[in-house]
């Protein structure tokens, strides 16, 4: 599904000094794949992932999604693709507290180019339902728990139906009995709707609840 | 689509009522713009239309007959009009205008200030000298006793008619001064008529019921040069008044050059007075328009804070699929809005200030005044959200979604 080929991403810090985050990484996911990338922080993994979610551009090398070269389009077609194949989920939740939870969950798509097959008032009220939200839809994000507000995060990054969930620290911010139960959900959401589930951490026990484990140290992956 | 605007306004507006103060004071600068140059306009309407009903409750057909070349391509002509060169009407002028076929009354003018006093109380007036056309030229008419005749004019009756406004200030009453004496200029005549009022005054313009009407020759006492200032000429209904003028022109070429003196219509006067007017109201408007580019520079002030503010907002947005064309529609829409608000708030503040002016002067706030103002607010929104907005529609989404 998405192929990233001789990947370096390098920042200029100033004229003669240049961080290398990511060097020559070669990594596939294929569809229905639930896998993690751990490292330590400053690991590169959190660069790894704005790649595969399509927020940055490498330095050099190639990604592809379907065999397509993705890595020099233009800013308007990465940001389609970006809402049409991916959904993000960040360990501060990043919900709009100006919005509802429905609204939340309603919210990308707005930014929709194509229109969609499926009428989305029904499809984010079957969300608010599986995700044990009822009743919550007109609360405001900050009047609900940090489970709750993680899973409303998950149910806006399922809203456009995306190939890829891309889930950064997901129970970072939560007990651990909470982050479990956010992890059997994306690894039932893996299952049941075979959709990619990609989880980073840098916690070990988070990584061995994924088959696949993709150790990035230094840039590089082992 | 629906949904697009519902969620973008509803962010506006909470980052508004979040900052309230921010959003009031922001909108003042605009508010305050948008209220005076729609006060300034109204009161430049107002000004046309008092303007307007003066000429109008004049009465019509008439020509006024000036001495020296006054206007110029439908303006007054500036600068070296030489007052001193310019030539004096005579006796004969009026004889020879009333012969003309097209004319219907010729009323020489007379006009100077004079002190009017009864008993002890002393008021300043304007003395209007004339023949007893005037009357029937201005469409006056006598609401006590009687306008002066004919006889009047020619006998020299030691007579005056008053306007409704200074027979008020002298009598007390408009009634009281009928048959009454009055001094003009320390000099007695008897109060014979007392006009209805024509409404105006101030602002400079001809006040009917100011005036001391006096028989023309009447009033040689006080011109003995006899004097006459301008003519008035009432057309026949059934001429055309530029037939008229030039049957006028034609006959006071036999004793006078061209640029000697001036016959003009009503309509010609009102537009030279009118555009002078507006030119001035212009240059107002313009200077009140300043107030509204400096209400524009605290709009995109605040917006750039906004956008500091809101990065990380964008750069979720941005993770969600927000293209950068998105984002900038989101902070231009905001910046209208902002900007909108005042402008409403100032047209609607303007509309509460002409509504307490109208009872002093008719000032009135058209809908293309609203429309402009609340154009030119949007615009202002446009064009002063425009850099905030491309800011933050420029900021890269990795560097948006990392900042804390």
């Amino acid at each position: 599904m998405i192929n990233l080929s001789h990947i370096w991403k390098e920042y200029q810090l100033d004229q003669e000094l240049v961080f290398t985050a990511l060097k020559d990484i070669n990594l596939t996911i294929k569809d229905g794949e639930l896998c993690s990338i751990i490292g330590p922080s400053g690991s590169g993994k959190s660069t790894l992932m704005h790649l595969i979610g399509l927020l940055d551009k490498p330095s050099r090398g190639t990604i592809f999604i379907d065999d397509k070269d993705i890595s020099r389009l233009n800013d308007d077609t990465i940001s389609t693709l970006r809402s049409e194949f991916v959904g993000f989920v960040f360990q501060q939740f990043n919900l709009m507290n100006k919005l509802t939870v429905l609204e939340n969950i309603l919210l990308p798509t707005i930014y929709a180019r194509k229109k969609l097959e499926y009428d989305i008032d029904d499809y984010a009220q079957s969300l608010i339902e599986q995700f044990g939200l009822s009743g919550k839809e007109h609360s405001y994000p900050n009047k609900i728990s940090g489970g709750q507000q993680q899973r409303v995060a998950i149910a806006r990054a399922l809203m456009m139906k995306p190939r890829l969930i891309l889930a950064d620290e997901p129970t970072g911010n939560l007990d651990s009995k909470t982050g479990q139960e956010i992890l059997s959900l994306l690894s039932e959401l893996n299952k049941k709707e075979n959709m990619s589930v990609v989880i980073v951490t840098h916690d070990p026990n988070v990584a061995s609840k994924t088959k696949r484990r993709i150790t990035i140290v230094d840039g590089k992956i082992q | 689509m629906k949904n697009y605007f519902i969620f973008i306004l509803k962010s506006a507006f909470f980052d508004f009522s979040r900052n309230k103060g921010r959003t009031f004071l922001t909108s003042l600068g605009i508010l305050i713009g948008v209220l005076s140059v729609v006060l300034l306009i109204a009161f430049g309407l107002g000004l046309k239309k008092y303007i307007n009903d003066q000429f109008e409750s004049l009465g019509s057909n008439l020509l006024r007959v000036l001495p020296g070349k006054i206007l110029q391509n439908g303006s007054f002509r500036g600068g070296s009009s030489g007052a001193l060169n310019n030539i004096r009407f005579e006796e004969k002028d009026i004889v020879s205008l009333e012969r003309l076929k097209s004319v219907e009354l010729v009323v020489p003018v007379f006009t100077r200030s004079v002190t009017v006093s009864v008993g002890k109380g002393t008021e300043a007036g304007d003395l209007y000298a004339a023949n007893e056309g005037v009357f029937i030229a201005l469409n006056a008419k006598a609401q006590y006793g009687t306008t002066f005749t004919k006889s009047d004019v020619e006998k020299r009756s030691k007579i005056v008619v008053l306007g409704p406004k200074i027979a008020e200030k002298l009598f007390g009453t408009e009634d009281q001064a009928l048959d009454k004496n009055v001094k003009v200029e320390g000099q007695t005549f008897k109060v014979t008529g007392v006009l209805e009022s024509k409404g105006g005054g101030g602002f400079g313009g001809p006040d009917l019921d100011s005036f001391v009407y006096m028989p023309f020759r009447t009033a040689y006492v006080f011109n003995t040069d006899k004097k006459i200032f301008a003519i008035i000429v009432k057309a026949k209904t059934d001429i055309s008044l530029d037939q008229a003028k030039e049957e006028i022109k034609t006959a006071l070429l036999k004793r006078y050059k061209e640029d000697d003196f001036s016959v003009i219509d009503q309509a010609e006067l009102l537009g030279a007075i009118s555009s002078i007017f507006a030119i001035m109201n212009t240059i107002l408007v313009a200077i009140a328009a300043i107030s509204l580019i400096v209400g524009g520079i605290g709009i995109m002030n605040i917006m750039f804070v906004t956008v500091t503010e809101r990065i990380k907002e964008i750069g979720i947005r941005r993770a969600l699929g927000a293209r950068k064309n998105d984002i900038l529609y989101q902070f231009l829409i905001e910046s209208v809005i902002l900007s909108l608000l005042g402008g409403l708030l100032g047209v609607l503040l303007a509309f509460i200030i002409v509504s307490f002016i109208q009872k002093l002067f008719p000032a009135y706030i058209d809908v293309n005044s609203v429309a402009l103002a609340l154009g030119v607010s949007s615009l202002i929104g446009i064009i002063f959200g425009v850099f905030p907005a491309k800011k933050a529609a420029d900021l890269s989404p990795i560097d948006a979604i990392r900042y804390e």
